[in-house]
């Protein structure tokens, strides 16, 4: 029994997301026959504006389905966090590269990888078997003195990577526009998330998740443009959500992993922001324009704050900050199994969060449906505590 | 005004009849494999049990894990807030709510009848009620007689696996290698206080504590987790029925 009766007020532009699918697929397939080159991504260090300066497309690998596991786990470990298996599994698995439905196999020229959590750097050792890899190494202590210097240089790395793929080059006022129009993109989803700091926010979590989730899927132009339209749409219709106010905060929730914040939603809670890769991580900080562009791109792309890096802080802090910015009544860490980042931050967060009288509840899954009824148990109980 | 609250628990359905805020009846079931079907037995049973039939009955509230099962009743409410509200109502001093069902274990901290916090065990057996029926097997002897025969032993031994089925492996090979029944079955009882204990250290730990849940009937379980613990547990007087009577009196 949910409890929720779908919003009367029919948002059309959030069908433009989820319909995008079979589109941007064709999409990409013409720009390969035309030559273009397309690269896969699996992480949010990873500078979209370097790669679209490149006249390069871009498709985001990781994986949210649990489908593609059961093949996964041929090559890698049961415990092994899902969103790694599901990746591996949708660029391995013979059956899915048949099918029009994955966009995975065949299409990617070359993966540009990052050097974050264990699991995933063990991964591309496997996967460069399938696909070329670059990895780029990532400054695991951004705060350190060297850090930026580093990441800059790994940046100009990159930078040569994508030339040397294409034979184009990058020149600065390519990229100067590049990084203009992510700033864009970025400023729209600010606006948009303002719009959820009101007491009746016009757009549900789950809408808005499953918008994010397409982020890296579509090209920056083809999210931007939809984006335009669904921020005109919600400006305008009267629309009325209630419930406790949630923000989700933890691991990525990739395209088809919707369990939690679906069970949070149906059981008439409210989420209102998602302090994770798929929510504020993705889009908060902007590139300073008035800087030398690399320079202004490694420092805005180090302000992540990735669990992989030590120290954290900077997540706590802004964990915090968004409680109270979106007037926040619970938080919901959300993590994957066997993610020992997140998992293990988790005692920070819960701390600080003690500290400033705001309740917790931690979700632990994978992407089964075996632990759905112990979730709604939980999420029941906290929404009851939280009223 | 007289309300009705079933606890639909995954081994056990428990209603309670509440007439003016007084207990008139309860019942206990096995729910066997249709959570539906149980809950109108209890429903029957716990009517027939206070002497009344469905005339006069009130609002009627489902918890427990197969609340969206029972479709008689007018709302369901999650078995974290029952419990709670059921033992303020048996134990006003409690704060610290420990209980070890057949499905999952949980501990709640309360303030007034009301949740603060609570934590719940992992989607697995391991430690619940479960975990003791089915290593209890492997020993041969039924869940109560393994809480008194492990007062007897001296000497627990040291059951390593939390998974229930690689317990009742270790069980078996304790036993080949000859080590006391008794011991055996309080290390059982030992290992699945550990992972109860981890739950209430990390939630924190206020007096009074209630212990509630088809296991707290075991007072072999109950001796073990006050010496652990060091703190004198409380005990409804029918530890089960502690969520159908939350559900009852929320109606
Ligand atoms: S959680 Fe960390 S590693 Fe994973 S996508 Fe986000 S930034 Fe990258
Ligand atoms: S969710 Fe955690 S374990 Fe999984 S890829 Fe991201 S950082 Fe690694």
């Amino acid at each position: 029994m949910d409890k929720i009766v779908e919003n009367i007020v029919f948002i059309k532009s959030l069908d433009l997301f989820k319909d995008a699918f079979p589109e941007r697929i064709d999409q990409i397939l013409k720009n390969k026959e035309e030559g273009k080159k397309i690269v896969g991504t699996l992480c949010l260090y990873v500078p979209d504006e370097l790669i679209y300066a490149c006249g390069v497309d871009r498709v985001i690998l990781c994986g949210g389905r649990s489908a593609p596991i059961e093949a996964a786990e041929q090559y890698l470990p049961r415990n092994l966090c899902p969103l790694i298996k599901s990746s591996f599994g949708s660029v391995i698995d013979q059956k899915c590269s048949k099918t029009k439905s994955c966009p995975h196999f065949g299409l990617v020229d070359l993966i540009i990888a990052e050097a974050t959590c264990d699991g995933k750097k063990k991964m591309y050792e496997l996967l460069n078997q399938y696909i070329p890899i670059h990895v780029m190494d990532l400054p695991q202590k951004p705060e350190n003195q060297n850090a930026l210097e580093y990441y800059i240089k790994e940046l100009e790395s990159l930078k040569c990577v994508l030339e040397n793929l294409t034979g184009n080059k990058i020149t600065d006022a390519k990229l100067r526009n590049e990084i203009k129009s992510a700033n864009e993109t970025r400023k729209l989803l600010h606006e948009l998330y303002e719009l959820r700091k009101r007491d009746s926010p016009p757009i549900r979590g789950t809408e808005m998740l499953k918008v994010l989730q397409q982020m890296h899927f579509l090209s920056p132009d083809g999210f931007r443009k939809n984006l335009v339209l669904l921020l005109d749409e919600l400006k305008v219709k009267k629309r009325e959500n209630s419930g406790p106010r949630i923000m989700i905060s933890g691991c990525p929730m990739a395209s088809g992993n919707m369990k939690v914040p679906e069970i949070i939603e149906n059981r008439g809670g409210l989420i209102v922001v998602e302090e994770s890769c798929t929510g504020t991580r993705a889009f908060w900080d902007l590139v300073d324009e008035n800087k030398e562009l690399m320079r202004a791109l490694a420092e805005r792309y180090l302000k992540i704050p990735c669990a992989c890096m030590y120290p954290n802080d900077r997540r706590i802090d802004q964990i915090l900050r968004l409680a109270g910015d979106f007037n926040v009544d619970g938080v919901v860490y959300y993590t994957l199994q066997f993610c020992h980042g997140y998992n293990v931050e988790k005692y920070r967060v819960a701390e600080a969060l003690k500290k400033s009288g705001i309740p917790l509840l931690s979700i632990e899954s994978d992407y089964s449906g075996a632990d759905t009824e112990q979730i709604k148990t939980r999420v029941d109980a906290f929404l009851e505590m939280l009223e | 005004m007289i309300s009705i609250g079933i606890d639909s628990g995954a081994a056990t359905t428990k209603a309670v009849v509440l007439c003016e805020n007084k207990i008139t009846g309860y019942a206990i079931i096995p729910t066997g494999f249709d959570f539906r079907k149980a809950g109108e037995a209890a429903y029957q049973e716990v009517l027939s049990k206070s002497g009344m039939d469905e005339t006069g009955i009130g609002k009627i509230l489902a918890t427990g894990y197969g609340r969206s099962s029972i479709g008689f009743a007018d709302k369901t409410i999650s078995e974290i807030t029952a419990h709670a509200r059921g033992v303020c109502y048996l134990i006003p001093a409690a704060h610290t709510i420990i209980d070890i069902g057949g499905q999952d274990s949980k501990v709640i901290s309360m303030e007034n009848g009301k949740v603060v916090d609570f934590l719940m065990n992992d989607r697995c057996a391991a430690g619940t009620g479960k975990f003791l029926e089915y290593t209890a097997k492997a020993l041969e002897i039924s869940l109560d007689e393994l809480g008194t025969l492990a007062q007897l032993s001296k000497n627990p031994a040291k059951i390593s696996s939390m998974c229930t089925v690689f317990a009742e492996s270790e069980v078996v090979s304790l036993r080949a290698q000859q080590v006391k029944k008794e011991d055996i079955a309080a290390g059982l009882i030992e290992s699945i206080i550990q992972r109860t204990i981890v739950m209430v250290k990390k939630l924190g730990i206020k007096p009074d504590v209630a212990f509630v849940g088809g296991v707290a009937k075991n007072p072999g379980i109950v001796k073990t987790l006050e010496k652990v613990l060091d703190i004198k547990i409380k005990l409804p007087e029918e530890p089960q029925i502690t969520g159908a009577l939350g559900a009852a009196l929320l109606a």
